[in-house]
């Protein structure tokens, strides 16, 4: 397995960048990069495995934000955040799930898009919980039993850390009965069917687990940049989410990282070009599409230390 | 005493808008025959399978596989039931490699749980590995084995087919139903089919196959049956089909009665 050696090496560079990049500007902003990671990973099972068109992620991202945010603000220990933030996903997943999966594709895309508006619209007008359009500020951190994480630094260590977690679940359903059967759906739905895979089932699975993905990152958002306001969760958000992937790589666990990570950061060392950097974007966008249509995780494959695997 | 057939359909009638695709067919297939289902293009061969596997159900009728009733039941039920396919036109998993093609299938009799997933416990360990021996099994009876671990896509064309038999053999099924198993193949990938063919039907599996190419059923099949404009003309052994008068003029027309 070649592959070790380059999650070493990636595992490495992850644990040396607080040390060499000392601005709590650029941790706090890869902070933001590795959550949306997870919430890129968790699109994948959706999107990149089962081919289901899903704009809801940011909706999945902001209710896993509010929930974490609104509970502690109430005065709830933090412990019990991530588990009522995956409950709350979990069951807004089911009641979107349920009717929409008998449909094709399209049709989820349509009814995400609904649900992502319908988020953001409570978000918007039930002020006195959720603030309003100027978000909640100063939400307790993270706190287990009176231990928590203090400062960027802190935060970027136990955040690094969930994402290794994220990828190895994400790895183990990729190489189980499970994961074969989302990426069966994909490829032929009917020929999936016919070889004894409950399409629907999968399916509905894929994005539920997408959801608890969004819905835990959105906890650990909350509670780790302590401010949160509708404009984070909005459709523009989907979009950029589905943007993520595609730029990364469809299906790869890898590509979803790297598109998270290229993605959050770029629009931020472009800033000094002003208005122009929207344009050198969107080029950069449309680039990696045209030349690399796999993504830029698929340029991993030009490398010769790559054996022949899938995914 | 014939045995009780392993399919057995009753008026299986499908429409498309104004046209009678199937209508009203009957059939019997004894357990395990090699059975054949011939007729002219447009006779509604394909439309039957598809009727029996689910993929697009039957209008009207009774379909049992063995003895239970499966008519408009999902067709991931039908496949669990122990009826599998292939397909005319090559429905592989193109994003998965050759053995996680074939372990979709093998894992039909394996059910698992997210909780096991996760915890990769021991009941996990069990039914992955019984998955990918059942996934080895198949594909050495058709000589993939070597290609196990290539992408699906990289088979060249005749082998893709020989691996839709695979898949359909890894859930165990039953009954086989193949769907043009040989269309695009060359004379020495056809042998090597019937070969595959002859060697399933000894190991008790009842096939009931659909084919254009009428001399290569006639050698393997036990029992044909042949539709034509969505109706059962003929029913009988090789020889006795290839005698009837109707069979002829279905493949001929009229011509030949005039000649």
């Amino acid at each position: 397995m070649k592959i070790w050696p380059i999650l070493a090496a990636c595992g490495a560079v992850a644990l040396a960048v607080p040390a060499i990049a000392q601005d709590g500007y650029i941790i706090q902003l890869l902070n933001i990069a590795i959550l949306n990671a997870i919430v890129v990973i968790g699109l994948n099972f959706v999107t990149g495995w089962t081919g289901q068109i899903n704009f809801g992620q940011a909706a999945f991202y902001g209710l896993g934000a509010y929930t974490t945010a609104i509970a502690t603000k109430a005065g709830l220990p933090w412990i019990t955040t991530p588990f009522l933030s995956a409950l709350v996903v979990m069951a807004a997943s089911l009641m979107l799930g349920l009717p929409t999966m008998r449909l094709r594709t399209y049709y989820l895309a349509m009814t995400t898009i609904g649900f992502g508006e319908i988020i953001r619209l409570i978000i918007v007008h039930w002020e006195p919980v959720t603030g309003g359009t100027s978000g909640l500020r100063a939400i307790p951190g993270i706190s287990i039993f009176g231990f928590g994480p203090q400062g960027q630094v802190q935060h970027y260590y136990l955040l690094i850390a969930i994402l290794a977690l994220a990828i190895l679940i994400a790895a183990r359903i990729r190489h189980s009965t499970l994961g074969r059967a989302m990426i069966a759906t994909k490829d032929s739905e009917i020929a999936a069917e016919q070889s004894g895979v409950d399409t629907v089932r999968t399916k509905l699975l894929a994005f539920m687990i997408g959801a608890v993905y969004a819905g835990l990152a959105g906890c650990l958002y909350a509670s780790s940049i302590r401010f949160i306001s509708p404009d984070s969760f909005s459709s523009i958000q989907a979009i950029l989410l589905m943007t993520m992937l595609i730029v990364g790589g469809m299906g790869s666990i890898f590509g979803c990282v790297i598109g998270a990570l290229a993605l959050t950061i770029l629009p931020e060392a472009l800033r000094f070009l002003g208005q122009w950097y929207l344009v050198l974007y969107g080029l950069g966008v449309i680039g990696v599409i045209v030349l690399a249509p796999g993504g830029l995780a698929s340029l991993a494959s030009l490398l010769p230390l790559r054996r022949a695997s899938v995914n | 005493m014939t045995p009780e057939p392993i399919i057995s359909a009753r008026g299986v009638t499908r429409r498309f808008g104004g046209l009678v695709a199937l209508d009203g067919v009957d059939l019997d297939v004894p357990p395990g025959i090699v059975q054949a289902i011939i007729g002219p293009n447009g006779s509604g061969k394909t439309t039957l399978l598809n009727a029996l596997s689910g993929a697009s159900h039957a209008d009207a009728g009774s379909i049992r596989v063995g003895g239970q009733e499966i008519f408009r039941l999902k067709p991931h039920r039908i496949a669990r039931l122990g009826l599998a396919r292939t397909f005319q036109n090559i429905r592989i998993f193109d994003n998965l490699s050759v053995i996680e093609n074939v372990k979709v299938a093998a894992a039909c009799n394996s059910p698992t749980s997210l909780f096991n997933i996760l915890t990769a416990n021991v009941r996990h360990k069990l039914s992955e590995s019984d998955i990918d021996r059942n996934a080895r099994e198949a594909l050495d009876i058709v000589g993939l084995v070597r290609r196990a671990e290539d992408r699906a896509t990289q088979l060249p064309y005749a082998q893709q087919r020989l691996l839709e038999i695979a898949r359909a053999l890894a859930s165990k099924p039953k009954v086989l139903l193949l769907d043009e198993p040989a269309a695009g193949m060359n004379m020495t990938e056809s042998m090597t089919l019937l070969d595959t063919i002859a060697k399933l039907k000894s190991s008790g599996i009842t096939i009931l196959l659909v084919e254009h190419n009428v001399r290569l059923v006639m050698g393997i099949s036990d029992r044909v049956t042949v539709l034509d404009f969505g109706k059962k003309i003929a029913e009988g052994t090789p020889s006795e089909v290839q005698r009837n008068p109707q069979v002829i003029e279905a493949y001929l027309g009229r011509r030949h009665r005039h000649a």
